[in-house]
């Protein structure tokens, strides 16, 4: 009973969790560049 | 029979739920396009140039493949193949029969940071390998040549980078797996042939690559070492299965103290159920020495680039063979594996002893709950891997234009190159939203297309590290292009160029007769090819 209970807790945490890093992301992204030329990649 | 069966297919199913889930709108019609991932309408058969055969055989095998199906589907089908072919075989690796620790590792190798990096980053020729790995492992731990060749057909497809991320646990598994003889020239034998296996579905990308005169840059080491993507620095990116080189490639909120964390707390669970599984009743599981050796090995170099560029810098100074070392983090593919097989050993519950019996929980409701909730933990720390990435992936279509001047040059008996501008390897196209990819003349064209592969990596200070280019032929484009110009097309023809494709924006270029003329794109046709 105790691990049911552990692994109902920890995935209700996560699912908190997930719910709030999904409507950070959610938000709207900024106007897309239009370039012929671009780096691979930023570090 | 038929839960058995159900019961079987059950974690590929999984794989393709979780893929369908995590390209969600790149699943439309169209071709997804980002970084490396660049697929084209009516892709040639064409031989390697004379850069780095990256591409080889993976292009050459999606030409084939779209000659008799759709291209759009074609790579569909390969990326949900990824997902199908990475869960089942996580979950075939497990030692347990039951499912729910099984799912728990399907579902984790299918959906982990490290795959969704390089799926953003549009390495699907890597996933390939990176998908095919547990069934490599499984074929090098039964042995039998068979077997392992079927399983490394998956990273002989997708080519070196596939190759590279098999090799280590392929051959670590051979040298360390329970032979049914414990005799030395058996474990010889058994390592000589996946050696020979390996080596031989390397031969399509090995032998260009040795006739070729590409050189590596050591530069490369600066710009693709891993990097810190949260606040538990480079090494605690490193074990949460991030770490990658680009910042654009990371899942959008996996910086967040809150991701970071999680992660690290379930690859800390993970290695701690894998380190278990040796002490369960059936003891190690054959593969988990060589598991362990070859994860333990990527995250080593992995960590090169960052904590030791001077040695990594002089070894690829001294034999451009070190290339491929220098994006360390893409050799974390074992440890993905090592993680999952991990965390399906901690869904299947506390481990008996040897001599023990089943363990009194076994299949029970504890147990179910347990291994559902670790099913469902890899989407749950990571959940912004969803809908391709909340529209980092997403299908779209080639503005017609491109398709016309590909029938344009196609349709050419004469000889030369197509010189692509401008004079810079990666574009970010509105009609593709803005996504980075690779410039896609470079794979549409049925003859050799000359582009500048030289890499530019941005820095956070607003600097960048430019990666020389691998191909000869570019630096004496390039010398010809610097000249006046007067001289610049007959230069370029006597380097036998025969057509440039340029932005139609871009004025830097004259000369030539105009074949097409479009909104985005001038097509140019010089005089005499060499």
């Amino acid at each position: 009973m105790i691990r049911v209970l552990a692994a109902l807790a920890v995935g209700a945490v996560l699912a908190v969790g997930a719910s709030v890093a999904v409507v950070n992301v959610a938000a709207p992204t900024p106007e897309p560049p239009n370039r012929p030329l671009y780096n691979y990649g930023d570090k | 029979m038929r839960t058995e069966r159900a019961r079987a297919l059950a974690p590929a199913v999984l794989g393709l739920l979780l893929g369908v889930l995590a390209l969600g709108p790149a699943l439309g019609p169209g071709f997804v396009l980002r970084y490396d991932m660049v697929f084209v309408p009516d892709p040639p058969l064409t031989l390697p140039g004379q850069g780095f055969p990256r591409a080889v055989p993976s292009d050459l095998v999606v030409a084939l493949l779209s000659a008799v199906l759709p291209e759009q589907a074609v790579q569909k089908a390969i990326l949900l193949g990824v997902f199908v072919l990475a869960a089942s075989g996580a979950a075939a690796l497990v030692p347990s029969d039951r499912l729910g620790p099984r799912l728990a590792a399907a579902a984790f190798y299918a959906w982990n940071a490290y795959l969704a990096q390089r799926l953003l980053l549009g390495q699907w020729a890597l996933l390939l390998g990176v998908a095919g790995l547990p069934w490599a492992v499984r074929a090098a731990a039964l042995g039998g040549r068979l077997r392992l060749v079927a399983a490394l057909l998956p990273a002989a497809a997708g080519g070196f980078q596939a190759m590279l991320v098999s090799v280590p646990a392929v051959l670590a598994t051979a040298a360390t797996a329970p032979l049914p003889a414990p005799l030395p020239a058996a474990r010889v034998r058994r390592v000589g042939e996946a050696a020979l296996i390996l080596g031989g579905l390397s031969l399509p990308w090995l032998v260009p690559a040795l006739l070729s005169a590409a050189t590596t840059d050591p530069a490369g080491v600066d710009a693709f070492a891993a990097r810190a993507d949260g606040p538990f620095g480079v090494l605690g990116s490193l074990l949460g299965l991030g770490g990658i080189w680009n910042a654009h490639a990371t899942v959008p909120g996996q910086d967040s103290w809150w991701s970071a964390g999680v992660r690290l707390v379930l690859a800390a669970v993970a290695v701690r159920g894998f380190v278990r599984l040796r002490a369960g009743a059936r003891g190690a599981p054959p593969y988990w020495t060589g598991l362990a050796a070859a994860a333990g090995a990527g995250l080593a170099v992995a960590c090169l680039g960052p904590f030791a560029p001077g040695p990594l810098k002089a070894l690829i100074g001294w034999w451009p063979g070190f290339g491929p070392l220098r994006d360390g983090q893409l050799h974390l593919a074992s440890f993905a594996l090592l993680q999952a097989v991990g965390l399906g050993g901690v869904a299947a519950g506390p481990v008996p002893g040897p001599g023990a019996g089943p363990a009194p929980s076994a299949g029970g409701p504890a147990s179910r709950a347990v291994a559902a909730v670790a099913v469902a933990v890899p989407v749950l720390v990571l959940p912004s891997f969803a809908l391709g990435a909340f529209g980092r992936l997403a299908a779209v279509d080639y503005p017609d234009e491109w398709r016309r001047v590909q029938a344009i040059v196609n349709a050419d008996p004469a000889p030369g190159a197509l010189l692509s501008l401008p004079w810079g390897a990666h574009r970010a196209f509105g009609w593709n939203g803005g996504r980075v990819i690779l410039d896609p003349a470079s794979k549409m064209f049925a003859r050799r297309t000359v582009w500048n592969d030289e890499l530019l990596v941005g820095l956070p200070d607003g600097g960048r590290i430019t990666v020389a280019a691998e191909d000869p032929l570019v630096t004496e484009v390039e010398t010809a292009l610097e000249g006046r110009p007067e001289d610049r097309v007959r230069a370029l023809a006597a380097l036998g160029v025969r057509y440039v494709l340029v932005h139609s924006g871009d004025n830097a270029f004259h000369g030539g007769a105009t074949v097409f003329q479009g909104e985005e794109l001038r097509l140019l046709r010089l005089g005499h090819p060499r």
